[in-house]
């Protein structure tokens, strides 16, 4: 018995090791970056990259940890970035106290959203959530009465097809001058490593075995005293704030938010990057958006195919490896650990 | 509001309501039989109406015969999409299985959409496989096509309503979505089964699409929008309820049209969402539903 338990528990000491050699790995990774990136084109990629993964990030820890399926996710991503938008059009703010204001406004649409659709059974959310975004694009997108003027022309309370520029910007180019994409790339770096730590943070906490239990047993977790409904929402407003968030740094960067953004493919971008990477695993997100990212770059000769690849992709990756490339890894991880712990035994039987 | 007004709110109700009708009725079949969540049906709603353009622009052939190629296209896609998804899917843990098809077929509708794109170019066409004309009733007058989009979609309604309760591939179907394994003990082929409903819902996503075509126009994202309101139809009579799916399409649809008639256009949809929200704040389970009890 303890002989077999042993490795069981080895493992389970193992694992923060590494979690913290793959962080190393990514810290490392981000500061090397603009010093071996030349290419401007290319450093704004490495920045969409980190958008993605944070939200993937987020819309992983909704589904793969607490077995949420909203498909609002951009909707929220959305919602932060207009709201930290309208608040420098409008009200004449700074865009650095726009962000967390723009992050808690995200927060609230996402808890009413929740309040409407976690009460039901997960495919019906997974409807009524998709809805909920699909409403909300249109209405942006068809909004035509005027708001305001400017210039001569006529603009719309929501910015309409065309969206919101030019409302201000992180203040890089002032500080930096030429040099200021490195400075967003800095800040952009740091809200992905803060979004991460928080969210290490929170699936490693007791709430986070919560969310957990729930997705995996719910009539168990819910025996055993949590509540679903209050669990549930409470991760649906965590993930908001930091999914609004990214929204607000999104629309800085950029200094600009259209519809664009609300659209179904980019939800589908961040669906597959999560499949691709492995759904419910912490590194999975981030794996999976730089495979497709990498992937899309490629697919750009074919142009007009990119689209059509990336939704054969998914379509693939979930058939052929369900539990995505870090499923797969740990797959093979566990087979090499199996071959070994066979061969060593026979070793020092025969020395 | 005048007579004439009023007959043609009813009619543009009545009308979207029918394809609505069939839209949800395939979403809610696949779903009732096989616990699968189809994404990919607005994209099939699409390829029919695509088909059938085709069969009547290129070749030539009359406006029935399109018909028939939109079916036929539809019920096609759908068996392709059992032998290289759905078979494949059923392998796995069936713990995973209904978001890993949701999530599958989400992928299969974008590719589906985008090589339509690709082939067709994104123009809007004229739906050829439609009647022209109006038909006079008292004071004001209907399009004939509005009249026939109401019929076909009863008619289909019913063909499928006999199928299910008549036909011994319809007890199948029954006995597999009531309880898979017993059916299966008691000897029903469950792939079998799987591979006609998918085709059944496939053909009558075909028609759909030829339906919906013929009051709109043909562009690549021709589904997308019957797919979204079926989504929240279903919502509202319980995925699998097959006549609650029937009420909630016409009764929204109708609401819809009032809505849209009063307020403009860009808040039919919204109002309804609402209104949806509302009904599932009152009874969580949908309008028609009951409390399943689902074993853990």
């Amino acid at each position: 018995m303890t002989m077999s338990s042993t490795p069981t528990l080895m493992a389970r000491h193992r694992a923060p090791y590494g979690d913290l050699a793959m962080a190393l790995l990514v810290i490392a990774s981000l500061v090397a970056i603009p010093y071996v990136v030349e290419s401007r084109y290319l450093l704004g990629q490495v920045i969409l990259a980190l958008f993605y993964a944070t939200i993937a990030s987020q819309w992983n820890l909704l589904f793969g940890f607490a077995g949420v399926f909203s498909l609002a996710q951009m909707a929220i991503f959305g919602f932060g970035g207009y709201a930290t938008a309208m608040l420098c059009v409008y009200f004449g703010w700074n865009i650095w106290p726009a962000l967390p204001v723009g992050a808690v406004a995200a927060v609230v649409f996402s808890l009413l959203i929740g309040l409407a659709c976690l009460r039901l059974a997960g495919v019906y959310v997974a409807l009524l959530t998709l809805a909920i975004a699909q409403a909300l694009y249109l209405l942006i997108v068809t909004d035509t009465e005027c708001f305001r003027m400017v210039g001569s022309a006529c603009r719309q309370f929501t910015g309409g097809a065309v969206g919101f520029a030019r409302f201000g910007d992180f203040g890089t180019r002032a500080l930096f001058r030429a040099k200021w994409l490195v400075g967003n790339y800095a800040i952009v770096s740091v809200l992905f490593g803060f979004t991460m730590l928080c969210t290490y943070g929170i699936v490693k906490s007791p709430i986070g075995l919560a969310f957990r239990a729930l997705k995996d047993n719910p009539g168990y977790a819910v025996a055993r005293g949590v509540n679903r409904f209050q669990s549930q929402l409470l991760v649906f407003g965590v993930s908001a704030f930091f999914t609004g968030l990214a929204g607000g740094f999104y629309a800085a960067h950029f200094q600009a938010i259209s519809p664009g953004i609300l659209s179904l493919s980019q939800l589908l971008f961040i669906i597959a990057a999560t499949v691709v990477g492995g759904i419910g695993t912490f590194w999975g997100p981030l794996v999976g958006t730089v495979v497709l990212m990498v992937a899309d770059e490629a697919m750009r000769e074919t142009g007009e195919y990119r689209t059509l690849g990336l939704g054969l992709i998914i379509t693939a990756a979930i058939i052929l490896m369900p539990n995505g490339l870090i499923g797969r890894l740990g797959d093979v991880v566990g087979w090499a650990r199996k071959r070994f712990a066979a061969k060593a035994p026979s070793l020092s039987a025969t020395q | 509001m005048s007579a004439s007004t009023l007959i043609a709110i009813l009619t543009a109700g009545l009308t979207n309501g029918a394809v609505y009708a069939l839209a949800t009725i395939g979403l809610s079949l696949v779903w009732g039989s096989l616990g699968m969540l189809n994404m990919a049906h607005g994209a099939l709603l699409t390829l029919g109406g695509y088909a059938a353009y085709t069969v009547v622009t290129t070749y030539g052939l009359p406006a029935p015969v399109g018909f028939v190629g939109g079916i036929a296209a539809g019920a096609l896609a759908g068996a392709i999409l059992y032998g290289a998804v759905v078979k494949h899917l059923l392998k796995q843990p069936s713990e995973t299985f209904e978001t890993n098809v949701l999530i599958a077929t989400v992928g299969i509708g974008i590719a589906l959409e985008n090589t339509i794109l690709l082939v067709y170019g994104g123009q809007p066409f004229r739906q050829p496989t439609s009647m022209d004309g109006l038909l006079r009733i008292g004071v004001t007058s209907v399009p004939v096509q509005d009249i026939v989009i109401i019929l076909v979609s009863l008619l289909m309604m019913g063909v499928v309503g006999w199928i299910l309760a008549r036909t011994r591939m319809g007890r199948a179907i029954r006995a597999t979505a009531q309880n898979r394994e017993a059916a299966q003990l008691m000897g029903v082929p469950i792939r079998r089964v799987y591979l006609q409903v998918l085709m059944l819902a496939g053909a009558l996503a075909g028609i759909c699409g030829v339906l919906v075509s013929s009051i709109t126009q043909l562009s690549p994202s021709l589904g997308g929008d019957p797919m979204l309101k079926a989504f929240i139809m279903c919502v509202i009579a319980g995925l699998g309820n097959l006549p609650g799916a029937v009420a909630s399409a016409f009764g929204l649809a109708l609401i819809e049209a009032f809505v849209q008639f009063g307020a403009g256009a860009r808040w039919g949809f919204p109002v309804l969402l609402l209104i949806v929200i509302l009904v599932l704040i009152w009874r969580p389970t949908g309008l028609f539903g009951r409390a399943a009890i689902r074993r853990l």
